[in-house]
């Protein structure tokens, strides 16, 4: 593996040498690096001043793809894989309550900070936040920053931070998308933006359903359920004067889904119907004020709400069975102030407080969350050679031991044309609801599971009740334990090189170290149903490392390449100390034979891939005003526990009958401008037709689609 | 130094062979220990119930429920549940001991040492989601014993075992989305039937 690793980066070395003597000069591809962001400073400035890893996803590509998706637009990007939570659970027709989220440098998806306009969502389920929420028809860019960007943004920004930015109101437009595809999936999308003198609006909404699929007719209940979506944006600037600004912006999304399946009360099959309800919404203000030419301040609040709703009746008698429910509040004012000019001399400082409320059927009780935050990030240059930021964020909280966060980047330019980047930063991600308050019992198995926060309380409750022998001695839990935020410490280092005008070469090695990861755990005495009970620790050590590289090639002004690939080791500190101790044994589930594990059978964290691709092409042409755009995806094989009932007893993936193959997701899609302002759009996605329906039930086979899409600007 | 210590032993192991060959004649041989029986063996259980299942070592039997009062029994078994016939489970002599290593290589009961039951909830062996003696695969749902840990068990009358459990497999399944109505225990166990601490 490491050979491979080194091949590589010899190979990328080889490259840079040869074609290191021509000059720079200006083109297309070359503006890639001119792109504006705004993700890494919380102001506006281009991506080649800034000296962290970021990619840009453009609203071109994701136009060009055609896809409704914004899971299978991310995960065409270099290193970004989707981590499915299978359960095992869709196949058998139940509902899958936690959906796909993006892996990005081997971290989970709780990992990853998601945004939109910087702004955060909230209702994670199991630590996944379903990226169905965000509808793709007003992005007008995607923002990816690799590394921890808490020192900006706070909890959970360690892998790094995915900010989706949506379109702003510059112009006149109109436009329009019908798309039909497999599964009677129908989405439609429309949208303007109006700018007079003073104002600007931006409107957009989108419908979207799909019947959904069944992978196995003999199983009742769908694996995919039905559902609809809706989802509605506003957006008003107004020009207060030439030195104030003000943005208001509200968000709105509810998907419905139809659930239907089989429960079993007692030992009789019962059909349940019933739906899930997601809602999500958000309300923005942000007054913007030009003291003078060195002066800016933002006042902003952000409201948003999130919920999901399940509730299922049974058939027979329309009673009701069940419901789940889970609520979300946060509010957030802010104020940030900017002093100077990016990249020359910017310093970028702010205060915030949140509010957040959950209430949920599995929880305790409402639980506040309040917490304040300070930040500060200062962005310099030295002799148009070197960039370099500096920031800290202090995050105070109800819960936890504050949290100091701090970050430091450099890039420096040995010439205009090869940029070194340098960043080491450090993150946190604050124990969540379910590891703080959930109080649930089992009623199957028995057993019950209470949230670090709740211990105490639930301790005594379940004694109360004869759930808890009386001779047990609970006075060691009178004081609720304190859960302390998972850590990290992100460093990346790597280069973007812009070889001539038709090639651009980015690399970017990546260091994560992750501590006091949150892990249930038993109690040492058992209910008297003999079901034990857990709650939550910090516990474990892991880190992960590897490399990301990208290759962009212009052949000229009709067809491109990019080319993206992720080598990764994730492992478990503490899995390597027993190894190393000869503490770890397996046991041949044929032979039964037991062995110490050996450090080179230690393979590392289930569900991760140690390599990943991506390619893409396009292709226009302009007698036909046509243009074709080919992605794909390789995902390396990965492992997972339990596969096929592959069991060895050492609890880690360390034999290659736990390995799940690797596979390719190849989409194409072709555009044609039938008239002035029409377009036909047709495309097929997964045309290698893979699926793996009991790991994958998301993944459905070879799909096509088409839409028909009609702009129009003035 | 781990390295070392064995190379060590290893040649201390080899003079002592050595000696032992050039002046075998003199020596005394003692009378080799009594092998111990070795077994493999499996049981059913019910998913969920609220009794155990008893299993008595010397002749691989299960023993009635009925008798879960008398010293007939050495283990029980419900769900991931293991009782030793002690104190709160039942009148026998037995206890427990949860010994990390390779099975093969452990030769040699303790005397002293072992667990009991010290009430139904309070068991001698840890049968915890996280500490207990299995792995839980919680997206699977599948229990695998722990590799390189085993059970060295004083019997309800004094005799001892050593026992590892090879795999546990669900049966019984109605449809896939109800609970198996049956756990496959497999488990193999070396047991020395004259009352010396003896288990090769």
């Amino acid at each position: 593996m490491f050979r491979k690793f080194l091949y590589t980066f010899l190979a990328i070395a080889l490259l840079i040498k040869v074609s290191g003597q021509s000059k720079p000069q200006e083109d297309s591809l070359a503006k890639l690096l001119d792109e504006v962001v705004v993700t890494a400073t919380r102001t506006e400035n281009k991506v080649s001043n800034i000296p962290l890893p970021i990619d840009v996803i453009s609203a071109k590509n994701i136009h060009l793809s055609g896809s409704q998706n914004l899971i299978d637009i991310l995960q065409m990007q270099t290193g970004l894989v989707i981590a499915s939570n299978p359960l095992g659970t869709a196949l058998q027709g139940y509902p899958n309550p936690f959906g796909d989220g993006i892996q990005m440098q081997g971290l989970d998806p709780a990992y990853t900070l998601i945004l939109v306009d910087g702004e955060p969502l909230i209702g994670r389920n199991a630590g996944i936040i379903n990226l169905g929420r965000i509808a793709i028809g007003n992005i007008k860019q995607i923002e990816i920053i690799r590394g921890p960007a808490t020192c900006l943004y706070g909890s959970d920004a360690l892998a790094g931070v995915i900010n989706i930015i949506t379109e702003n109101p510059t112009k006149n437009s109109a436009k329009f998308q019908a798309h039909y595809g497999t599964n009677n999936t129908l989405g439609l999308t429309g949208a303007g933006t109006i700018v007079n003198k003073k104002m600007g609006i931006a409107l957009f909404a989108n419908r979207y359903s799909s019947d959904g699929y069944d992978f196995d007719k003999d199983i009742y209940g769908q694996t995919i359920d039905p559902f609809i979506d809706y989802s509605a944006n506003a957006k008003l600037t107004y020009q207060l004067s030439d030195k104030s600004k003000l943005t208001l912006s509200g968000r709105f999304f509810t998907e419905t889904q139809f659930n239907n399946y089989l429960i079993y009360p007692k030992s009789e099959a019962e059909i349940v119907k019933g739906k899930t309800i997601e809602t999500d919404g958000s309300l923005f203000a942000r007054f913007e004020h030009k003291i003078n030419n060195k002066v800016t301040y933002l006042a902003s609040v952000y409201a948003t709400a999130y919920s999901n709703n399940a509730s299922v009746f049974m058939q027979k008698n329309d009673s009701l069975y069940e419901t789940i429910r889970l609520s979300d509040f946060m509010l957030r004012p802010e104020l940030q102030v900017n002093i100077g000019k990016n990249p020359a001399s910017l310093f970028v400082t702010g205060i915030g407080f949140n509010f957040e409320n959950v209430n949920s059927t599995r929880y305790a009780a409402v639980d506040n969350l309040n917490a304040g935050y300070l930040f500060a990030q200062k962005q310099f240059q030295i002799k148009d050679k070197v960039n370099i930021i500096a920031g800290a964020r202090y995050d105070k909280n109800s819960l936890y031991n504050a949290q100091l966060s701090p970050k430091l980047a450099v890039a420096y330019k040995i010439k205009p044309n090869f940029i070194l980047k340098g960043s080491i930063g450090a993150g946190f991600k604050a124990p969540d609801f379910r590891q703080q308050f959930l109080n649930f019992s089992n009623s199957l198995i028995g057993y019950t599971l209470l949230g670090a926060n709740e211990l105490s309380h639930g301790l005594e409750t379940l004694q109360e009740s004869g759930q808890i022998s009386p001779d047990i001695n609970l006075s060691p839990y009178k004081e609720n334990p304190r859960l302390s935020p998972e850590r990290s410490l992100g460093i990346n280092a790597g280069f973007d090189y812009t070889i001539n005008k038709k090639a651009i070469a980015k690399l970017n090695f990546f260091r994560n170290d992750i501590s006091n990861l949150i892990e249930s755990y038993n109690l040492p005495f058992n209910k008297t149903n003999n079901q034990s009970i857990y709650s939550y620790m910090n516990l474990d050590r892991v880190f992960t490392e590897g490399f990301e590289a990208s290759f962009s090639y212009k052949f000229n002004q009709h067809f491109s390449i990019f080319a993206g690939y992720q080598f990764l080791i994730a492992k478990d500190k503490d899995v390597i100390d027993k190894i190393e101790k000869g503490k770890l044994y397996k046991r041949d589930p044929v032979t039964y034979q037991t062995t110490v594990v050996t450090k080179n059978e230690y393979k590392g964290l289930y569900n991760r891939s140690s390599n990943n691709g991506n390619l893409r092409f396009q292709y226009n042409n302009i007698l036909y005003k046509a243009t074709a755009f080919i992605t794909a995806k390789y995902r390396g094989g990965y492992g997972f526990s339990g596969l096929n009932g592959f069991q060895d007893g050492s609890g880690i993936y360390d034999d290659d009958r736990e390995t799940v193959k690797g596979y390719v997701l190849l989409n194409a899609t072709i555009s044609k401008q039938i008239a002035n302002r029409w377009e036909l759009q047709g495309g097929i996605e997964n045309i290698l037709n893979y699926t793996n329906k009991l790991l994958m039930p998301n993944i459905f086979g070879r799909s096509y689609f088409i839409n028909v899409n009609f702009k129009f600007e003035k | 130094m781990k390295m070392k210590n064995m190379k060590l032993s290893l040649l201390a192991v080899a003079v002592v062979v050595a000696g032992l060959v050039s002046c075998g004649k003199e020596e005394v041989p003692a009378p080799p220990p009594t092998p111990t029986v070795s077994i493999t063996d499996s049981v059913e259980i019910p998913f969920s119930t609220n009794h155990y299942l008893f299993y008595r070592f010397k002749d691989s039997a299960v023993v009635a429920a009925a008798d879960s009062a008398t010293t007939k029994w050495d283990f029980g078994l419900r769900f991931v549940s293991i009782i030793v016939n002690s104190h709160s489970s039942g009148p026998g002599n037995g206890g427990v001991i949860t010994q990390p290593g390779i099975y093969d290589n452990y030769i040699t009961a303790p005397t002293t040492g072992y667990a009991y039951d010290t009430t139904a909830t309070q068991t001698g062996v840890d049968a915890g989601l996280t500490t207990g003696w299995y792995n839980y695969d919680d997206a699977t749902h599948v229990f695998s014993p722990k590799a390189g840990q085993f059970f060295v068990i004083r019997t309800a009358d004094n005799h001892y075992v050593k026992m590892e459990i090879l795999s546990v497999t669900y049966a019984g399944f109605v449809s896939q989305t109800s609970p198996p109505t049956t756990l496959i225990y497999k488990f193999r166990y070396n047991y020395q039937a004259d009352g010396t601490t003896n288990l090769q």
